[in-house]
Parts: C-alpha cells; structure tokens; sequence
C-alpha cells in the first residue's frame, strides 16, 4: 500500500501565505478593528497611572476622579464594541478560509488518479478526511486568528508601555530569555508528543468500534477478555502519551509563569528606581508596572497557540500533500476508430522484477462474452484491469480502436469500458443521487428505466420516499443485493460497449448471487463482456472461457472445445457438473 | 501518579448521573484534594501580585520599600510556578483519571455485552461515547482545581477590599455573582447555533469519508463533478452555520469585556473618592484597580466551570446509557452438570441434530432460516417470550448450562466472522498457544495458504483494524482458520465459502472432515461443493425437518431440495 504525499513546510509556508494574500481584503480591516479594540483596552492602566499622579501631587479632586473613570469606562464600552466587530468578522473569515481548503481538498482526492485509487488503502486518506481536516479546522478557525491578535496585542501594549516611557518599558525584556529559551524546547518536543496522542485515540476509537460492531464474534469465540484488554492497552498508550506531553509542559510551564513575574518585578523596580530619582513620573511608574502585569496575557497566548500552529501546519501538509499525486494518463487525443478492444503481449509487475502477467494477448470480438477462470492469484483480476484500462501495462498495450486505453481522456475511457468489482458502496444522498453520479443530467424516466432493467425498479418504488429516499451510512438501509443492482444500474447509466466484471457477485448470499445474475444479464445484452468468475455457471453461458493460470492465458476457447481439448478446464467443469448430478445442458 | 488504566475500574453507581460523578469523585479524592490546595494558591499567588505592586509603588518613596516588595513579586512568582505546576499536574491526573476509569468501563461492557449493546445503542454512538462523553465527565474534574481556587481568591479580595471599605467588599461580593448570572443569557444563543453548527459539521465529515470509502466506485462510473457540487453545497451550508455562531460568539466575548469593565470602574471610582477623602492612599488605588481587574479571570474561570459540570453531567448520562445495557445471555445461578463429552446437541424446534464425529449440512430456503437454527444451537437468542425451546447438549438445555462452558463446547462461526486489530499469530489462536506448524496446518485446512504467503511478516504481520486490508474471501478463510484451530466439541459454520472461488471452496470442502476428526460439525450452506462432503444433509423447510439423508440421495429424492441447490443453473 503507497502512502500519499506529504507536502514540505516550504510548501505549507507559501500555500498559508497565498492563502492569508487572498483574503487580505477581510484580514486587514479585521485587524484594524481589533487593533483598536486592543487601544482602547490599554486606557484602564493609563487611567491608574494619571490618578496615582494626581495622587502624588496632591491635587487629586472628586470631579477629576470622575472624569478619569469616565474614560476608563467609555474606553471599556468602545473595546467591547470593537472586539464584537472584529470577532465577528474574524469567525466569518475563519469559516469561509476553512470551507475553501476543504472544498480544494475534495476536489484534489476526487481527481485522484484511477490507479492510485485502486491500490491505495482507504485507511490514510480516511484520516487526511476525518482527523486532519478536523485538526486544520481549529487551527485555521481558532488557532491561527487568535495567535494574530494576540501578537498585535502584545506589540500594542509594548507600544503603549513605551509612550508612556520609553526607559521603564526596557523591564519587560527581563523576561525574554527564559521565555525564549523554555519555549523552544518545548516547541522541539511538542507537536510529535500532541501527535502521538491523538494516534493513541484514534486507535481506542477503532478498537471501540470493531469491539461494539464485532459483538457477536466476541461473543461467540470468548474474545470479550482480549478485546478489554486491548481496550486497556489502547488507555496504556494514551496515558503515556499524556504523560511525556504533561511532562514537556510541567517543565515548560513554571519557567513561563516566572518569566512573567520576572518581568513585572523588573519593570516595578527599574520603574520605581526611575520614578524615586525622579527620572519618571510615579504615573508613567504605575501604569509600566501594571502593563507589564497586562503583557502576559497576550504573550501567553501568542507561546501557547504555537504548538496548535505546528500540529495544523502537520495536518495541512497532508492535506495539501494529496494535490501532489501526479496524473497517470495524460490523454493525447485520439479517437478510437472502433469499438473493439485488444490486449497484446502485456506484461505486469506490482513490483519491479516480479511480473504477474507474462505476455498475455487476447482480443474481445464485438458484442462477445468471455468467461476468465483460473485459481486465485493467477493474475484474472490483473488483467481485468489492464482490459479497463485502470492500470498502464509494463509493456505490451491495451488498445480500443487502435489507441491505447491508457491514452484516454478517462471520461472517454468510461463510454468505452467499465470494471465491475465485488465492492459496492452506496453513497449518502437520495437513490436519485445515487444513481445521477452516473448520469449527471439523466431524466426521471431514465433513471427508472435503468432500475427497471436490472430488476430494482419494484423495490425502488417502494421506498418510504421512492427515488427521493435517503440511502447510505446514515438513511435508508438497502441488503447488499440491493445495493449490488444500484451499482449495475448505475453502469446502465453510464452505458460502455465493454464491461469487466471482476467477481462482481460474490460477496453475496449464493441464492441471492443466482438471483442477481439474471438482472445483471441484462445490462450484459448488447455489451462485449469480460467476465472473471468464482463460479463455473456463469462459465458455460459465455462464448469463450480464457483459463488463466501463473499468469499467463493456458486455454483459450468455446466451452465445447475446452472440454473436447480435456484440459484444466475440463477437469474442473467434470468435478463442477457431476456435483450437479450430470444434467447441467450449456447454453447456446 | 497513579498508573493508568487501573486493574480493576469498580462497580459504578448508575443511579443518577450525580450518582455517577460522585462515585468518580471518591475514587480519586487525594487527587481531588492535591488539585483544590494548588489551585488556590495559584490563584492566590497571582492576586496577591497586585497588592505588592500596589505597596512597591503606593508605599513610602524608599529604595527599601521598593527592593522589599520587588522580592515579594519575585517570591509570588515563585509560588505561582510552582503552584501553577502542581496545579496543572493534579488537573490533568484528575481528568485522566475520571475519563479513562470511565472509558474503561465502556471497553470492558462493550466486550462483554455481546450483541446486545448493538441492538440497543448504534455503534456509532457507542464509540462517540467513549470519544467524546467520557472526555468529558473527565473535563469536570479537570477544572475543579482552578474553580476552587477561583471561589477562594473571590472571596479572598472580597475580605480584603471589606477591611478598607465596607461598599467596596459588597461591590465584589455581590458582583462577582451578578457579572455571572448576567453572562448567562448571553451563553444560550451561542449554544443554540453551536449545536446546529455540530450537526451540521458531523454531516459534512460523514459526506466526506463516504466519498473516500466510495472513492474507487466514485472514480469507476464518473460523477466526480456532480459530487464535488454536492459536497460543495453542504459545505455552504455548514460555513453559513458557522458564520451564525460568529454573533453570539463574539458578543460573548465583547460581554466579557463590557460586564468586568463595570465592575473594575466601580471599584475604582470608589476607591478615588475615598482617596480624596483621604481615608486610603495611591497604595489601595493601585491595589484594588489590579484586584478588581484580576477578578476577571475567576469570572472566566467561574462560567468554566459552570460549563464543565453541565457537559459533564449530559456525557455521564450517555455513559451510564450504555453501561446500562445487559447482555442477552447470561449463566444460571446453578449450573447444571457438565453433560459428557461425545453427546449430541439437538434443537428440538427443528429437530436438527449434531453428532460427534459428523459433518451434518443444514439446508434451508432462506439464509435467515438457518441463522435462527444456529441462534438456538449456539445459545444467542434474545430475551423476550420464547416460543421454542432451547437447544440442548448431551440431554441437558443449554440455559441451564454455564454461559463459558457452552460458548467453550459449541462454537458459532457466523456468516461475517469479524476479525481484530493484532498480529496474525494471535489473531488465528486467541486462546491458546500453537506451534507455527500447528497453524500452518490450520491454514491449510482453511485453505488460506496463498494469503500467508503474502503477507512480508508471515503470522506476525499487523492485522489492520476489523482486518480491511484483507479481501471478503482472505477474511472469511482467516476467521475459518482461527475456529478450526479452536476446535471446539461442536462447531457450527455459517455459509463459510460464500466468498471464494470454485477452486478453493473445493479444497476446503475436501479437508474439512478430516480437520473435525472426532468433533461435531454443522455446515449451513447451499454450496454443491460442501453438501457433497456431507455425512448427512438436513433439508429443513418452514422450521422443521423436510429430508434428511446424503446429497446425492436428497438429489434424485427432493425435488424442492434439487431446485433449492441448482437454481440458476436450470433456468
């Protein structure tokens, strides 16, 4: 299984930035407006300050002590009205920045290459979905506007502090080396500590999950005293992981809390020592200290959001990452000069050295049915692929009309030939929806003449909603054979001259699979068919049976002739056929 | 610090949701205690800051003075960091005790509940339970230390500003409370557009695993555009959702600003008047302005707090809904004796039989025919009013029979064996320890060779969870194997080759007796291949027994048994 591209920080760093570039319209009078919430909060120290002036000089009055509260206060109304604007906005800006990336990212992993996709396991992409995508949320929603507005008030109260005297201001910095220090040491152990522990939580909730949705095998096989313990485990690793995080932060956090004591007891004593020689006033003393007490707060904030930055700048990469996947079909134009599809002497390797097809050529006749039968591992469902032109052959090709599949636009490539697997998924929204991924613009009546084909129409209609019935994980449950027609009804939509149909039946129910292959005949008639089958029944219906064994095509030809020939086949059609008491008559 | 999980996480009271907590409570009240005292000195500690700022620069304009107090803000530092640590330590020990004690208990009921709990709760909700509610009856504990000090530090400046005024002591005493209450109606929009912003959200992140789970079908037909539109139309809905929690979320905030604003200008303008009035001095100016702003944060600290213990309460009402759950089953307070080995298990219902040392197949029109037969024969029928008798082993009811001593005797293998998260080896043979040969052997009864042989690490690679990276037919071969090596006095296989090929559902068929040997098997399938290997095949219509016999006599005798196997194939 391939993992999926991870972007580099580099890249992290300048999408942020193209990113912050474009919606620089909203971010900057966002700013400003919190800018001037965060001015008007700086009134109150000012305020102090000016009184405990007064209060030195003796000339403090009652009307005076009015005026200046009057201010404080007045000041206190206009931060709150800022801070609503500003917040306001900021939330907006912070949905609609975070609804774009994640619409970008859909849009990358559904332009995933064909073969990327068959491959790759669900598992890493499902958790670039759910876990990153939830992750980025708070920090493009949260995390990166508070991280801004608290660096632009911290700045601002520095700012104010030197106003009101540029020397007493020099104090706080008494606490930016152990600030410095302590937080970068932190940040260098932090994120792969958060990181861990949010992978120790996503493997309790599996296990809860597999443990609730496997009740009854636990049950069955005695396994309830394994799965707690696996439970346990799971807690084990979790409190680990909070510990060696608990630990980082027990070490970082003291040398922070009194770094910011530190740096108001130097501002009270520079600034008092200033004020006693009478180089500052005792106001411009008051209000440093007391502003140097407001400077933690922002700072706090501004040291302790780095570490969500860095744990969604790691989500961000692999979500950015999936754009990466290179195409693996570049289409070059050519229109196919029929419908007949051929396979010449194609080779193929999962692995480099280790070819699992060794030269096989067959050619589909138009309109015909060719069974693939063979043991498992032979290479059949390998070749269906190449014949759907899913995968590029190592060499040899697979050509429809003459042009190779692989050269395909791959909406072309879909008009021309489809694979049918055993999976089947039927997708949250109505069956209608369902159904029109197939045919965007399809019609109502051709929706239901495409159930009525593959014998799904009956039951269609009678749904709680018919076609307008909610389905998947969270509507309306359809049986897996219901869900099998949906798919083969979605392929009658979609209409290729030449389908693949790798094991499409067998996961179900034996007697429902009979069932379902007779409405699957229907959407066969007409089409060239490959079909690689599990079952011998369906052998005998079609026009040729292809043997494939160690990957390579070991008997080719009509049923009649595989038998007379007595090879693999027709030994194997013996065992099959005396199991049915010797009466089976083939089809013509 | 405790090791966690514990060993045993206790018997919980699931009277009440209080009931609950306070059980927590008791089992973790050192912790409780450690968290309270370091969370009121911290809180303290920071308060006390303003006081000595107020008397370095209030107090006689003495180099002293000011050196004195300056030490007694680096002394507070101190205090606070080292409170702070303790603190933050006692928290999060708090927390994780109470959730992880609580999720423990779910693990553990979910293992043992069987599929009772399931059939009651959806699993979904079972595993956002333990994800998110148990989390969160640990979030109360988590802030119960900075809450205790937040009510002692109010309380504290309350007394302090008392001595120099009593108007100034009721303003905090009182208004701490009102700022409170007041912020309350500010809270219950945002909670309302939360919750939908939620639901909303939760929509969305289900639309797009889906898209990812269907992405190979999704890519096979096209539509790729048509669901990016969809996907792009919930995703609207879900920014609009949240651009509707912007208001009250950020008048929340700005009320947060506003509300401890009066409270700091009445306090100062107080203080100013008895300045002039000469009664206090720039001391106290100073002092109770930083005071009063510093109540802010027991405010904040207060409405946390407030929001804690309600989360809390809601998640341990969701707890205690599924540790409620009971199991279907369960054993009888006397068992009755052990029947002896080499009996027959037998469901009157029906009257199908198993005999030691047989391959027995069970026919049946329907799927859910046989799965209700095997229901009885494995003992997993749900409570309720019963109208068949249970099955019995050796003579003997199996409800009369420990719970263990069955599920150990008669194994059900059903129709979609899960497997689980662990290596190979342990996968296959949960129970007991097996020589490599031993399951090699297993495998290849189960004809599952090819799937080992796949694999880089042999029996010791990591089985992914519910074993997705393996196909329907290697899972189903897998969890073959794993019964096979059980080999229990009976084993009961529902339709176990429904998902391999011809081939291999040969093979299997052909070593399936002598992997029984002298033990009881019961096949319900309706594969030629297997009821060929059958000592006996019970054909079994409407609930009771239509023929029973050999295959090829049920063939040529049963024309409703020979059109039941070769449907499709005379059409």
């Amino acid at each position: 299984m391939s993992m999926l591209p991870i972007a580099s920080s580099s890249q992290v760093r300048s999408h942020g930035l193209t990113l912050a570039r474009s919606y620089r319209r909203d971010l900057i009078p966002m700013l400003s407006l919190y800018a001037l919430a965060a001015v008007a909060g700086l009134v109150g120290p000012w305020v102090i300050g000016a009184l405990t002036q007064d209060i030195d000089n003796k000339d403090l009055t009652v009307s005076r002590a009015d005026v200046l509260v009057a201010v404080l206060f007045a000041a206190a109304v206009i931060q709150s009205v800022f801070t609503f604007m500003s917040r306001r906005r900021s939330y907006v800006l912070g949905e609609t920045v975070f609804a774009r990336l994640r619409e970008e990212f859909l849009g990358h992993v559904l332009g995933l290459p064909l073969s990327r996709v068959e491959r790759a396991g669900t598992g890493d992409l499902l958790s670039r979905t759910t876990n990153d995508m939830d992750a980025l949320s708070r920090t493009v929603r949260f995390a990166a506007p508070e991280w801004m507005v608290a660096l632009l008030t911290a700045v601002l109260t520095f700012v104010a502090m030197v106003i009101v005297s540029p020397l007493a201001a020099l104090g706080v910095f008494a606490a930016a080396p152990i600030l410095f220090l302590s937080t970068r040491r932190y940040l260098r152990y932090a994120p792969a500590g958060y990181l861990r522990e949010r992978a120790a939580y996503a493997t309790m909730s599996g296990t809860i999950s597999e443990t609730v949705e496997g009740a009854k095998t636990i049950d069955a096989l005695r396994l309830s005293k394994r799965q707690s313990d696996r439970v346990d485990a799971d807690l084990g690793e979790a409190c680990d992981a909070e510990m060696y995080t608990l630990g980082l932060r027990l070490r970082w956090f003291p040398s922070v809390e009194f770094a910011y004591t530190l740096a108001v007891a130097a501002t009270l004593l520079w600034g008092g020592f200033l004020a006693l020689h009478h180089w500052i006033g005792i106001g411009a003393a008051t209000s440093d200290a007391i502003y140097a007490v407001a400077l933690m707060d922002p700072v706090d904030r501004v040291i302790s959001w780095l570490d969500e930055l860095q744990v969604g700048s790691t989500s961000m990469a692999r979500l950015i990452g999936v754009a990466f996947v290179e195409d693996d079909r570049a289409p070059t134009g050519e229109a196919p000069a029929d419908e007949r599809i051929e396979a010449r002497d194609v080779r193929y390797a999962y692995r480099e050295g280790h070819d699992v097809l060794h030269g096989v050529s067959l050619g589909l006749s138009r309109g015909e049915r060719i069974a693939v039968v063979g043991p498992s591992g032979a290479g059949k469902s390998t070749l269906g692929r190449l014949l759907a032109g899913v995968d590029r052959p190592r060499t040899g090709a697979v050509e429809v009309g003459g042009v190779r599949l692989v050269d395909l636009d791959l909406d072309e490539l879909r008009g021309h030939v489809a694979l049918v697997t055993q999976e089947h998924h039927v997708f949250i929204g109505t069956l209608a929806d369902n159904l029109r991924l197939a045919k965007p613009r399809a019609t109502e009546d051709e929706l239901r003449s495409a159930l009525e084909a593959v014998d799904a129409l009956e039951w269609a209609e009678q749904l709680p909603e018919g076609l307008e019935t909610e389905l998947g994980a969270t509507g309306y449950p359809l049986s897996p054979s219901q869900a099998q027609q949906l798919a083969l009804a979605r392929l009658v939509l979609v209409d290729p001259h030449t389908l693949v149909l790798d094991e499409a039946t067998s996961l179900l129910d034996p007697r429902a699979a009979r069932h379902l292959e007779r409405s699957l005949s229907a959407v066969l008639s007409g089409r060239t068919v490959v079909a690689i089958a599990h079952r011998l029944h369906t052998a005998h219906d079609a026009d040729r049976v292809a043997v494939v064994a160690d990957g390579m095509i070991i008997e080719l030809g009509t049923h009649e002739e595989l038998l007379s020939s007595d090879g693999e086949y027709a030994a194997l059609w013996a065992s099959w056929r005396n199991d049915h008491g010797g009466d089976v008559v083939p089809q013509p | 610090m405790r090791r966690l999980p514990e060993e045993d996480p206790g018997t919980p009271d699931l009277r009440s949701p209080i009931r609950y907590v306070l059980w927590l409570a008791k089992l973790q009240w050192p912790e409780l205690v450690g968290g309270t005292v370091f969370g009121i000195l911290w809180m303290v500690s920071q308060a006390l800051v303003f006081v000595a700022i107020g008397n370095a620069i209030g107090g006689k304009e003495r180099l002293s003075t000011l050196l004195g107090w300056s030490a007694v803000v680096i002394g507070l530092g101190c205090l606070q960091a080292f409170s702070g640590r303790m603190r933050h330590r006692f928290a999060v020990t708090n927390w994780l005790i109470a959730s992880y004690r609580s999720i423990q208990l779910l693990g553990r009921h979910a293992a043992e509940t069987g599929p009772a709990l399931p059939a009651t709760i959806p699993s979904g909700d079972v595993v956002n339970t333990v994800a998110s509610d148990a989390i969160r009856v640990g979030g109360m504990f988590d802030v119960s230390a900075r809450f205790a000090g937040a009510v002692v530090a109010w309380l504290l400046i309350a007394g302090y500003l008392f001595a120099s005024s009593i108007a100034l002591g009721l303003i905090v005493m009182l208004g701490v409370p009102a700022l409170m209450i007041l912020t309350v109606p500010l809270m219950r929009p945002l909670h309302s557009t939360q919750s939908v912003q939620r639901e909303v959200v939760g929509k969305l992140t289900a639309l797009g695993a889906d898209t990812v789970v269907g992405l190979r079908i999704l890519r096979g037909v096209g539509g790729e555009e048509e669901f990016l539109g969809r996907y792009r139309a919930k995703s609207d809905v879900v920014r609009l959702a949240g651009n509707r929690v912007a208001s009250p979320q950020a008048l929340l905030e700005s009320g947060q600003v506003l509300l401890p604003s009066m409270l700091v200008a009445a306090v100062t303008i107080l203080t100013a008047r008895l300045v002039v009035g000469k009664t206090l001095g720039s001391t106290q100016m100073i002092a109770f302005y930083g005071l009063s702003a510093f109540l802010t944060m027991p405010l904040r600290t207060g409405i946390e707090g407030i929001i804690a213990a309600t989360r809390g309460l809601v998640g341990a009402r969701k707890v205690i809904a599924v540790l409620a759950v009971q199991p279907w089953t369960s054993s009888p307070t006397e068992p009755a004796r052990s029947p002896a080995a080499g009996g027959t298990l037998l469901d009157p219902a029906s009257g199908f039989e198993a005999a030691a040392g047989q391959v027995t197949a069970l026919v049946t029109e329907t799927p859910e025919e046989a799965q209700v037969i095997a229901d009885r024969l494995g003992r997993f029928t749900p409570p309720g009013p019963s109208t068949h008798s249970a099955a019995s082993l050796g003579g003997v009811p199996l409800e009369d029979l420990d719970l263990e001593e069955v599920r150990t005797r008669v194994v059900v293998s059903d129709v979609e064996p899960r497997l689980f998260t662990g290596s190979l080896r342990e996968e296959l043979a949960p129970h007991a320890r097996f020589s490599d040969a031993e399951i090699r052997t297993a495998i290849e009864q189960a004809s599952a060779e090819d799937v080992l042989e796949a694999l880089a690490n042999g029996l010791d690679t990591d089985v992914e969870e519910r074993g997705r990276s393996f196909s329907g037919g290697q899972r189903q071969r897998l969890a073959l194997t794993r019964v096979l090596l059980m080999d229990p006095e009976f084993l009961v296989l529902m339709e176990p080759t429904s998902a391999v090929d011809t081939h291999t559902e040969g093979r299997i068929a052909g070593r399936l007796r002598e992997a029984r040997g002298q033990n009881a098997t019961v096949v319900a399938t309706t594969s030629p291949l297997l009821l060929e290997q059958a000592d006996q095949v019970v054909f079994i219509l409407d609930g009771s027994i239509v023929a029973s016999g050999p295959h090829a006599e049920l063939l040529d005798t049963i024309p409703s048994y020979r059109a039941l196997i070769l449907r499709g194939n005379d059409a």
